[in-house]
């Protein structure tokens, strides 16, 4: 795939830009984690845990995403329920003020999403500066920018869910977003609305939205984690108490609240923008819809095929190969390998062992880790052959 | 006085950055009795090669793999420093003596560690050179162990 790299002439100014901007913040990301080391040591550095913190803030929406669903009521108006008006705004005043701690338990759900799309941009950025995306980790970069599109939209639905003006009018903005789209666009507007007008039904589309999707990243989530070993899911305990004192901290010095409830009469034009998550209805109030959208499809695409699009630095992977008749199939560098590019098939017959190690080549990233595990020299980095390694130890070794 | 032995440093070329440092024939300008080797990482390292090393008459080995938690293949400096510690299989023979090897787990800003730690080594190895040459060669069990 990246075979010819390095034949290539280094006179590409733009390739030459961009590897110094690289490994300058290749350097800077370094020296920060460095520094952070210094005090905490590398055990409890979150920069090391830069992947499993989204993960666990997801885990804490889960659980407070549950307590809200318990008094939720996905309608905008259920008045016959009793004398009083019965509705989204009126459970989620309910749960706010009324249930105890129920305004705890929904800040943490408002300030964890804003925490987890925080995180995944920092974890992003950290793999994009330690030019950790492409080659055989193309499909963590790939389901990455899939699951940074749902995480925003999750996070979208739940701020239609309360259903104050501010909803309202992003309901709306979202209508004619939809609208404005060639071919899908109404059919969508109507999946959306889950009819032609905002009802009750739509309300209940949008949690349907909001917990269904929530429930699709776990299936995007294992695509993410499927080709790595011993993915790293979770930061330590301590590392954990830290994250979720942080958002009770937030939690109590900005508690949440809505604003007035919404009415379809009414024509709310002003709101206040979540920036994690709002920022593209920022940018549709300040832009024509078709370039909009044209910016926000040419953004996806560009981050999607960003490791292709960036063919540079490193040199291109040379799979490892096993020595078919050293190898004894105890399985030890299948064990290890980072990226389970190696599998254990039956050994051939005449064979004296049961199994054969064999590597699965589009996804070996030509480490060696194999070969550092191998004790009978049965599997090789064809460019650095262990036993020219041995030679030039024993030769220096040796020498005066 | 005993001769001048070589110190092997076995380092993941995104450890300490130490290209600067090796003349065309992989030793350290300032340090000709180190030799540095380099690796994709420090992962691929194998036990195998340190007892090697030493047995060929390397004076020590330096491990040096990049900080622990950060590896650009995932898990290649913990792989190594379990095997060292004999917490994974392919291990250290027990034969090897732990006093001449070390494992450093420096990021690659560090080259500046690396060469304290490298120096504080190569003299340490030094007096246990010329404090094993005094012990008779016969003796197999050591009476007295040499301060290190």
């Amino acid at each position: 795939m990246t075979s010819s790299v390095k034949n290539e002439p280094e006179n590409n100014w733009f390739k030459q830009i961009y590897n110094h901007f690289i490994d300058g913040a290749n350097k800077l990301t370094l020296a920060i984690e460095d520094i952070t080391n210094i005090f905490i040591t590398s055990k409890y550095n979150p920069f090391y845990y830069h992947g499993a913190l989204p993960q666990f803030y997801l885990w804490v929406l889960f659980i407070s995403g549950l307590l809200l669903f318990a008094y939720y009521i996905p309608t905008i108006d259920n008045a016959y329920l009793s004398n009083k008006l019965v509705n989204a705004w009126t459970s989620v005043d309910y749960i706010t003020n009324t249930l105890p701690f129920g305004g705890v338990v929904r800040g943490i759900h408002r300030y964890a999403g804003d925490a987890m799309v925080l995180f995944i941009f920092l974890h992003a950025i950290r793999v994009w500066f330690t030019d950790r995306y492409r080659q055989y980790r193309w499909i963590q970069w790939v389901t990455g920018v899939i699951l940074l599109l749902m995480v925003l939209f999750i996070g979208q639905t739940g701020y239609y869910l309360v259903w104050d003006e501010r909803s309202l009018l992003l309901t709306r903005m979202t209508v004619s977003a939809l609208d404005a789209l060639p071919l899908i666009g109404g059919p969508l507007k109507t999946w959306f609305l889950n009819g032609d007008t905002i009802t009750n039904l739509t309300l209940s589309n949008f949690l349907f939205i909001h917990i269904g999707l929530s429930f699709a990243l776990l299936f995007v989530l294992w695509l993410h984690y499927v080709r790595m070993t011993r993915p790293v899911l979770t930061p330590p305990p301590a590392v954990n108490f830290i994250l979720v004192g942080a958002i009770l901290l937030i939690v109590f010095l900005i508690p949440i609240s809505s604003g007035t409830m919404a009415n379809l009469n009414s024509q709310p034009n002003a709101y206040d923008i979540d920036w994690f998550f709002l920022f593209n209805y920022w940018l549709m109030a300040h832009m024509p819809m078709n370039v909009f959208w044209i910016s926000m499809t040419a953004a996806a695409v560009i981050a999607t095929i960003l490791p292709w699009f960036v063919k540079t630095i490193s040199a291109p992977v040379i799979p490892a190969e096993v020595v078919i008749d050293k190898c004894t199939g105890c399985s030890l560098c299948y064990r290890d390998c980072p990226y389970q590019a190696i599998e254990m098939v039956p050994a051939p017959a005449g064979s004296r062992f049961k199994l054969l190690a064999t590597v699965n080549i589009p996804r070996c990233s030509s480490c060696g880790i194999c070969v550092g595990a191998c004790a009978f020299d049965a599997i090789d980095l064809p460019q650095l052959p262990d036993a020219s390694v041995l030679t030039e130890i024993k030769s220096f070794a040796g020498a005066k | 006085m005993a001769e001048k032995k070589t110190v092997i440093t076995l380092v993941c070329e995104r450890a300490a950055d130490l290209n600067d440092l090796l003349d065309s024939q992989g030793n350290i300008t300032d340090m000709s009795d180190v030799h540095v080797v380099k690796f994709p990482c420090s992962g691929m390292i194998q036990p195998l090669m340190i007892e090697a090393a030493l047995k060929a008459g390397a004076s020590g080995v330096i491990v040096c793999g990049c900080q622990i938690g950060d590896c650009y293949y995932r898990e290649g400096n913990k792989m190594i420093k379990e095997r060292l510690l004999g917490e994974r299989p392919p291990g250290l023979k027990k034969t090897v003596d732990r006093r001449r090897v070390i494992a450093l787990w420096l990021s690659r800003m560090q080259k500046q560690r690396f060469i304290s730690e490298a120096k504080e080594f190569v003299y340490r190895m030094q007096a246990l050179d010329i404090a094993e040459a005094a012990v008779p060669k016969t003796e197999p069990t050591k009476a007295a162990p040499p301060s290190p």
